[in-house]
């Protein structure tokens, strides 16, 4: 099939023509196809907001990060009772030298209940969670420093009363738009230095669903070796890791858990968790939304798809005559095929753009009347525009089709 | 130039069978001009759309210009009577809401002229049909004539073999009916073979040979 390039300009001219002949019907066709596709860019670009919004809150855990720690059930079992966390520094060093070629990184965490943290002058106080963590932390939990530094080899080995504080800690601590560097707290008898503070971290749909509500930004974090001089102990609480890949999340799990059950005799069970259940339930809880919002969409789309099909099917009855003329001087079947899906194709892109413009408005509004930011999708506009000129296509088809197949001289019998 | 042997056409309206044309056999030689006239029911159009190869024989033989058009493809229809063919219709027949020039330029552009040529060449038809001058207007802004004129600019543009007109006159007064049978004459005069459906004997008068159809088969051919 040859389409004569000439073609194209003159079935565009016709679309215009023909068009513009039956206003109310061609506006109602493109507005049936507005509202299809203002629907599939609103719901899409909502759903692209909503998981970069969840992902970019999963990032606050990091991705690849493993937690291991003890399964305190396990005394039940063995009708025993064991002290300990079954984790300690031991553990850690063993890991520190590369025992397991899935994991990347890792950090102590060390941690026993809420500490009341007290100002210097001893008048503010206030209730932080405390953990104690090891060098490679910040990085484990894609931290960023605002301000000062991260802990030193030194300052864990020598166990120095330092600490990072999250920017809400030092706020509630020092007051707002102070300096926070060098500044120091009372925590347990003992007096810690400030040297760092940590940038504020977004949980909040996290939070809102109750994942979660750990005060993240309220943290106080010092050298683990530091917190277990306070406690008395040796114990490692939990054993935060990071995997080398997202996928070997798993492998990396279980080469913690194998090195864990040697070393300490399998006396314990270890628990281990990944960020996988979360990102997959997350996928599933967005896979779902998408669905009813494309159910919707589709439904809006089928209304606007059978419009175009009834005003097409009325054109080509209107034009019978003009088609048999044409086919009289020489328009193949495909010519007049292409003339008809042209024009489907022409009304339903219309209102794909108007379609678009009406989603971006909408997505807008919704962004300004709700707490969350949402963005027009760029990559769902396109889809939408391509899924306008397809609706275009497919309901074009039939009539433009029964248009080729007409006789030339019923055609022109056609009064 | 047109060579029909024995064609036969029946048309079959739900259980009835309606014979259109009997065994007809006709020759048109090249700068011809033929009137078939009849009675309306007489075979006359089934005729005329059968030579134009808008409709196919059901049996016989037809050559145009040496091609066998009985054994054509819907395909080979079209760029037979793209190239081949030049159509005028009773009712004009233009594409509404596009200009004269426009109109004109159509069967170039089913034929895949380039756009250069293609409005040089309907430029200089509608100058022959003495049209100079109203190339931008539309179907609703000319005259019965003038529609006519265009139609037969587009009918020549594509240089045919044949012009093939199904009652050319019949809309038009008898002053316009004239003219335009003086353009016929023109063309016939510079090469082209006309065949022309009619009732009007008057406008039959202008051809060389009239063609009587009668009961769907030829009946008398008179020479003028």
């Amino acid at each position: 099939m040859y389409l004569h390039p000439g073609i194209i300009r003159d079935v565009f001219v016709q679309a215009v023509y023909s068009l513009s002949d039956n206003k109310l019907r061609t506006v109602l066709s493109i507005l049936g196809i507005a509202v299809g596709i203002a629907a599939v860019m609103a719901v899409g670009s909502v759903i692209q907001s909503a998981r970069e919004y969840i992902f970019a809150e999963f990032q606050t855990y990091g991705l690849k990060t493993i937690w291991i720690y003890r399964d305190w059930g396990d005394d039940n079992e063995n009708k025993v009772v064991r002290q300990g966390s079954g984790i300690d520094n031991d553990d850690f060093e063993v890991i520190q030298h590369g025992c397991c070629s899935a994991v990347q990184r890792a950090s102590p965490v060390v941690y026993s209940q809420k500490y009341t943290v007290t100002v210097n002058n001893g008048n503010d106080f206030y209730d932080a969670p405390v953990e104690g963590v090891g060098l490679d932390y910040l990085n484990i939990n894609n931290d960023n420093i605002l301000v000062g530094r991260n802990f030193s080899r030194n300052d864990i080995e020598h166990r120095k009363e330092v600490a990072l504080i999250g920017l809400k800690a030092a706020e509630e601590l020092f007051g707002k738009n102070s300096s926070y560097l060098n500044k120091s707290f009372r925590l347990y008898k003992r007096k810690y230095t400030v040297i760092g503070v940590l940038a504020n971290k977004k949980r909040e749909i996290i939070a809102q669903l109750g994942i979660d509500n750990y005060d993240i930004n309220g943290r106080v974090l010092i050298p683990y070796t530091v917190y277990q001089s306070i406690l008395g102990s040796k114990d490692v609480h939990t054993l935060q890791a990071e995997a080398v890949s997202m996928d070997k999340t798993h492998e990396a799990s279980k080469q913690l858990e194998d090195l864990l059950q040697r070393s300490h005799g399998g006396r314990y069970n270890y628990t281990t968790e990944t960020m996988d259940g979360w990102i997959n339930q997350a996928k599933t809880y967005l896979r779902n939304i998408s669905l009813a919002g494309l159910f919707v969409a589709s439904v809006s789309l089928l209304v606007g798809g059978m419009g175009i099909m009834n005003i097409m099917s009325t054109s080509v009855i209107e034009r019978t005559r003009e088609i048999g003329v044409r086919k009289a001087i020489g328009a193949q079947n495909h010519d007049i095929l292409f003339q008809f899906l042209m024009e489907a194709t022409y009304v339903s892109t219309i209102g794909g753009f108007i379609g678009l413009l009406l989603g971006i408005v909408a997505v807008y509004v919704v962004s300004m009347v709700s707490e969350y930011d949402l963005n027009p999708s760029w990559s769902m506009g396109f889809v939408a525009i391509v899924v306008s000129m397809l609706v275009g296509i497919v309901s074009g088809f039939y009539p433009a089709y029964r248009a080729a197949k007409l006789r030339p001289v019923d055609a022109l019998r056609f009064e | 130039m047109i060579e029909l042997q024995d064609v036969s056409k029946t048309y079959h309206l739900g259980e009835v069978r309606v014979p259109a044309l009997k065994h007809v056999s006709l020759k048109v030689e090249r700068g011809d001009f033929v009137a078939i006239m009849g009675p309306s029911g007489s075979g006359k159009s089934t005729l005329m759309n059968i030579i134009g190869c808008l409709d196919a024989a059901d049996e016989g033989r037809y050559l145009l210009a040496g091609f066998p058009v009985s054994l054509a493809t819907h395909s080979e229809l079209a760029e037979l009577r793209n190239r081949h063919i030049g159509f005028i219709f009773q009712s004009f027949n233009l594409i509404p809401r596009i200009n004269a020039l426009r109109n004109v330029e159509m069967p170039m552009i089913y034929a895949g002229v380039n756009p250069e040529t293609r409005r040089k060449r309907a430029l200089t038809a509608l100058a022959i049909v003495g049209l100079r001058g109203r190339e931008h207007h539309t179907a609703a802004q000319l005259s019965g004539g003038q529609q006519q004129r265009v139609a037969i600019a587009r009918a020549i543009v594509n240089n045919p073999d044949v012009i093939i007109a199904d009652e050319p006159t019949g809309a038009l007064d008898s002053q316009t009916s004239q003219e335009i049978m003086q353009l016929f004459a023109q063309l016939n005069a510079g090469g082209k073979t006309i065949v022309m459906v009619t009732h009007e004997v008057d406008i039959a008068r202008h051809a060389r040979r009239v063609i009587q159809v009668k009961d769907g088969q030829i009946f008398n051919i008179r020479y003028q």
